[in-house]
């Protein structure tokens, strides 16, 4: 089983490469085929390009009716679109299987070795990107998640896959699968925030009129936090919990612990800056990068800091 | 077109306004702003933002306690202590920490500060030593912060509750007409019948959307106001105050109770908890178990507590699965081998206990256990082979006691004895009696943890009652077109809550045809 669980995996990377050449290429004939139109139609076009979260212009203007806005300026980008999110489905899919057949054989979640909780985070990216597409249409955000998802899968095919049995600090099923599931959705969610925030960064000048208009990312870059700030919260506090149980205190300054605080700092003092200093755009962008590094460097860390996590 | 140009550009600056202003939880203020200035203008709810001026450290000529307000509710106050926090835990992540052991005296740390961390940081080793952050979390500092943003979200809440308070309790029920052209979600419908049919109609669409109703005070026409989750935004002063509660709960936990991280319990002996617990610990068993790659499986100790000499509890210990007795909880958290020894003086007993083996020696090939005997001025080191190595000089069955006195620098001797045998040195007569194995256990009485589950359920709760249960609020004003229909204007803020424009849409549709 762990074999065609193997494959599953192999397939769910080669979808992700996959989809993200197909974004990519999207992306591309739509910047082609706008180029092609007459200037003034391109205007138009400006602000209302491929993503229409509740777009605040048409909020104030028109109420009860707001018109549909053009989503991709041809049918070829359109028809791309639509393959690449099929295709991202598909790699959700595979990932599931995957997930799946592993854990019928290890009888317990997949989040106990690097290579399962890499392959997890992916899982828990794409499912919350694809919620998010689904939501906002917010596809553009793929130009960001979906290399971010091959980068978590090609790092955990880079980690040894044997099943290794749960050494007695994880024997705690209960625990162990909603301190990670929890997490998973967390940084998924903070994953998605990134996105929005990178697109509003680094996205070159000529791509500019493609991506949705900086508000709109920067609102959907706060409905991930919305999202994934409470859910971390509750990692934390899970995560106290089986520390007061497995170790015998709730809270021990292990450097995995520390790290998941200033993750959670920094994504409360976005909150914060955001909501009552009126921090937006570029300033409130850098700090989503800031959180995700966070988060990164939570998940990677533990193979510099070691600690009591240091089976994770 | 240059006007509509125009209007682009403020319609433009006007979003940018609410994009910074309006969030969930966070309540527009209604009373002292005009009614325009409330759709666009919002105050945070533990925010001075409002008076963000006021709040600066520039403003001298206050009342220096005022000042001190000003500080503490202002949110750039809190936003250093996040940003200063969350540096400082990064430096602690970092950076290597002296454990407590290592901290308990100055000579352990000064011998701790020049092993690794010598090693690692060089001659920064000194400044870095200076400023504490080889033990962040317990500088003055860095828990100072902490009191200090205790006192910042107490005083912001403070700040802020009366006026959710007021918004909750007694909205402002009428707006005027400036409100319903500019508001970011508005409509405007003609009905049929007189002012207090389309009142009734309002109301009724209002209501079918579990929208609470209260009537305006509008001298022509009827003016309706009508809300929904308007306890949600408390939900910002339950999550801050929730901090509060778990920093109070680190306080308790850090006061009172104990922790003992070192308990060893030598299998088949009676060992005293202490603490004025009145408990005695005997663990009957300890068994260490391992998959077929070598990997540990399971660590049981097979605890027996009793109290004046009854047995008031016994459990297997597992690492998961702490025994918990009227309070204090057991926690499996080591093990290891010990050796039984007996120290004796012309057959008088100066010593007899089991010398837990706790070190390695550096090359992995012994186990070093030792014991003291004050009144002799005598230390004893205990050596044996550590688990799977086969030393010649220390076969199995065999332990070593090297023996120091105070004063002389050589050890007084270094025999090596059979289980069972004795020997003597210098006067005294050395008995190795057996091996024994030995749980470890971590036994601590926490009466903190309790207030930060409490807090933390807060946080959670709160939490989502801010981002999920967004205030909804709609006003009406009803107005006779003289002809014997009326003009429903219907406005809304919109915040950041999306979700909220397709409810305000069935909300208007409802009106709409609740008439034909």
């Amino acid at each position: 089983m762990l074999t065609y669980s193997q494959f599953a995996f192999v397939a769910a990377l080669i979808t992700s490469v996959l989809a993200t050449i197909a974004y990519f290429w999207a992306m591309s004939a739509g910047h082609r085929a706008l180029k092609q139109q007459a200037p003034q139609r391109q205007r138009v076009r400006v602000g209302d390009a491929s993503d229409d979260l509740l777009d605040d212009d048409l909020a104030d203007i028109a109420v009860p009716d707001a018109p549909e806005a053009p989503r991709y300026s041809s049918m070829s980008a359109a028809t791309l679109a639509r393959f690449a999110t099929r295709l991202t489905w598909l790699a959700i899919a595979f990932l599931t299987v995957c997930l799946g057949l592993r854990m019928a054989v290890t009888g317990n979640g997949p989040f106990v070795s690097q290579y399962e909780f890499a392959t997890s985070m992916a899982w828990g990216i794409l499912v919350s990107y694809a919620y998010f597409e689904w939501k906002y249409r917010a596809r553009t955000l793929a130009l960001f998640v979906m290399p971010l998802t091959v980068i978590a899968l090609a790092y955990a095919g880079t980690q040894p896959t044997q099943v290794d049995p749960l050494v007695p600090a994880l024997q705690n099923s209960l625990l162990l699968t909603l301190h990670i599931i929890v997490a998973i959705f967390a940084y998924g969610a903070f994953a998605v925030s990134f996105a929005a925030a990178a697109l509003d960064l680094w996205t070159p000048q000529k791509w500019r009129h493609l991506i949705p208009k900086p508000e709109v990312l920067d609102r959907l870059g706060y409905r991930a936090v919305v999202i994934g700030f409470p859910l971390d919260t509750m990692v934390l506090v899970l995560g106290a919990i089986w520390a007061e149980i497995a170790w015998g205190t709730y809270w021990s300054w292990d450097p995995k612990e520390t790290a998941s605080l200033v993750t959670w700092l920094i994504y409360g003092g976005y909150l914060h800056a955001r909501v009552a200093r009126g921090w937006t755009g570029k300033r409130a962008s850098w700090l989503l990068v800031l959180g995700f590094a966070s988060v990164v460097l939570t998940f990677v860390g533990n193979a510099f800091f070691g600690g009591l996590h240091s089976y994770s | 077109m240059s006007t509509s140009v125009r209007n682009r550009q403020e319609a433009r600056s006007r979003v940018a306004t609410r994009v910074t202003a309006h969030v969930p939880g966070h309540v527009d203020s209604v009373d002292g702003l005009d009614d325009l200035a409330h759709v666009e203008h919002g105050v945070d709810v533990l925010d001075g933002l409002h008076q963000p001026d006021k709040g600066h450290p520039h403003h001298r000529n206050q009342h220096p306690l005022k000042r001190v307000w000003l500080f503490l509710i202002s949110m750039r106050t809190g936003l250093w202590i996040i940003l200063l926090l969350g540096l400082l835990t990064l430096a602690g992540t970092l950076l290597i920490q002296a454990t407590p052991e290592a901290r308990a005296d100055e000579q352990a740390y000064a011998q701790w500060l020049a092993g690794t961390p010598s090693e690692r940081y060089g001659g920064w080793v000194g400044i870095l030593d200076r400023l504490g952050l080889f033990h962040v979390y317990s500088t003055w500092y860095f828990q100072g912060l902490f009191v200090v943003l205790s006192m910042s979200i107490l005083a912001c809440s403070i700040n802020r509750a009366p006026k959710l308070w007021r918004v909750a309790t007694h909205p402002r029920t009428s707006m005027r007409e400036v409100f319903f052209t500019h508001a970011p979600l508005r409509a405007t419908i003609d009905l049929p019948g007189d002012v207090d049919s389309a009142a009734q109609q309002v109301r009724d669409a209002l209501r079918g959307k579990h929208f609470r109703v209260l009537d305006g005070t509008a001298k022509t026409g009827a003016d309706v106001y009508g809300d929904r989750f308007r306890w949600g935004p408390f939900g910002t002063v339950v999550a801050h105050l929730s901090i509060i509660v778990i920093m109070l709960g680190f306080v308790v936990s850090a006061t009172t109770g104990f922790k003992d991280t070192d308990f060893i319990a030598p299998v088949g002996v009676d060992v005293p908890v202490g603490h004025n617990t009145g408990l005695t610990a005997k663990a009957l068993s300890f068994t260490d178990t391992y998959y077929e790659n070598g990997q540990p499986k399971d660590y049981v100790s097979d605890l027996v507590l009793t109290k004046d000499g009854r047995q008031v509890a016994r459990q297997e210990v597992r690492v998961n699965t702490p025994l918990i007795y009227e309070g204090v909880w057991f926690h499996q958290a080591f093990f290891g081998i010990g050796v039984d020894v007996k120290v004796s003086e012309n057959g008088k007993e100066l010593f007899r206990e089991m010398v837990p083996l706790k070190w390695q020696s550096n090359d992995g090939q012994q186990s070093i256990g030792q014991f003291e005997i004050p009144e002799k001025g005598i230390s004893v080191y205990v050596i044996q082979a550590a688990s799977g190595q086969v030393l010649k000089e220390l076969p199995a069955g065999t332990a070593q006691f090297e023996v120091h006195k105070d004063g002389v620098e050589n050890p007084l001797g270094w025999p090596v004895i059979d289980q069972g045998d004795s020997i003597d040195v210098d006067g005294l007569t050395y008995t190795f009696e057996r091996n024994r194995p030995y749980t470890g256990l971590t036994i601590k009485q926490d009466k903190g943890s309790w207030i930060v589950w409490v807090g933390s359920a807060l946080l959670i709760i709160g939490s989502y009652l801010v981002f999920f249960l967004p205030h909804r609020r709609i006003w009406a004003r009803v107005r006779s077109n003289g002809d014997g229909t009326s003009r429903v204007m219907i406005g809304a803020p919109l915040k950041r809550d999306p979700a909220f424009e397709p409810v305000f849409k069935n909300i208007v549709s409802s009106i709409k045809t609740s008439d034909s």
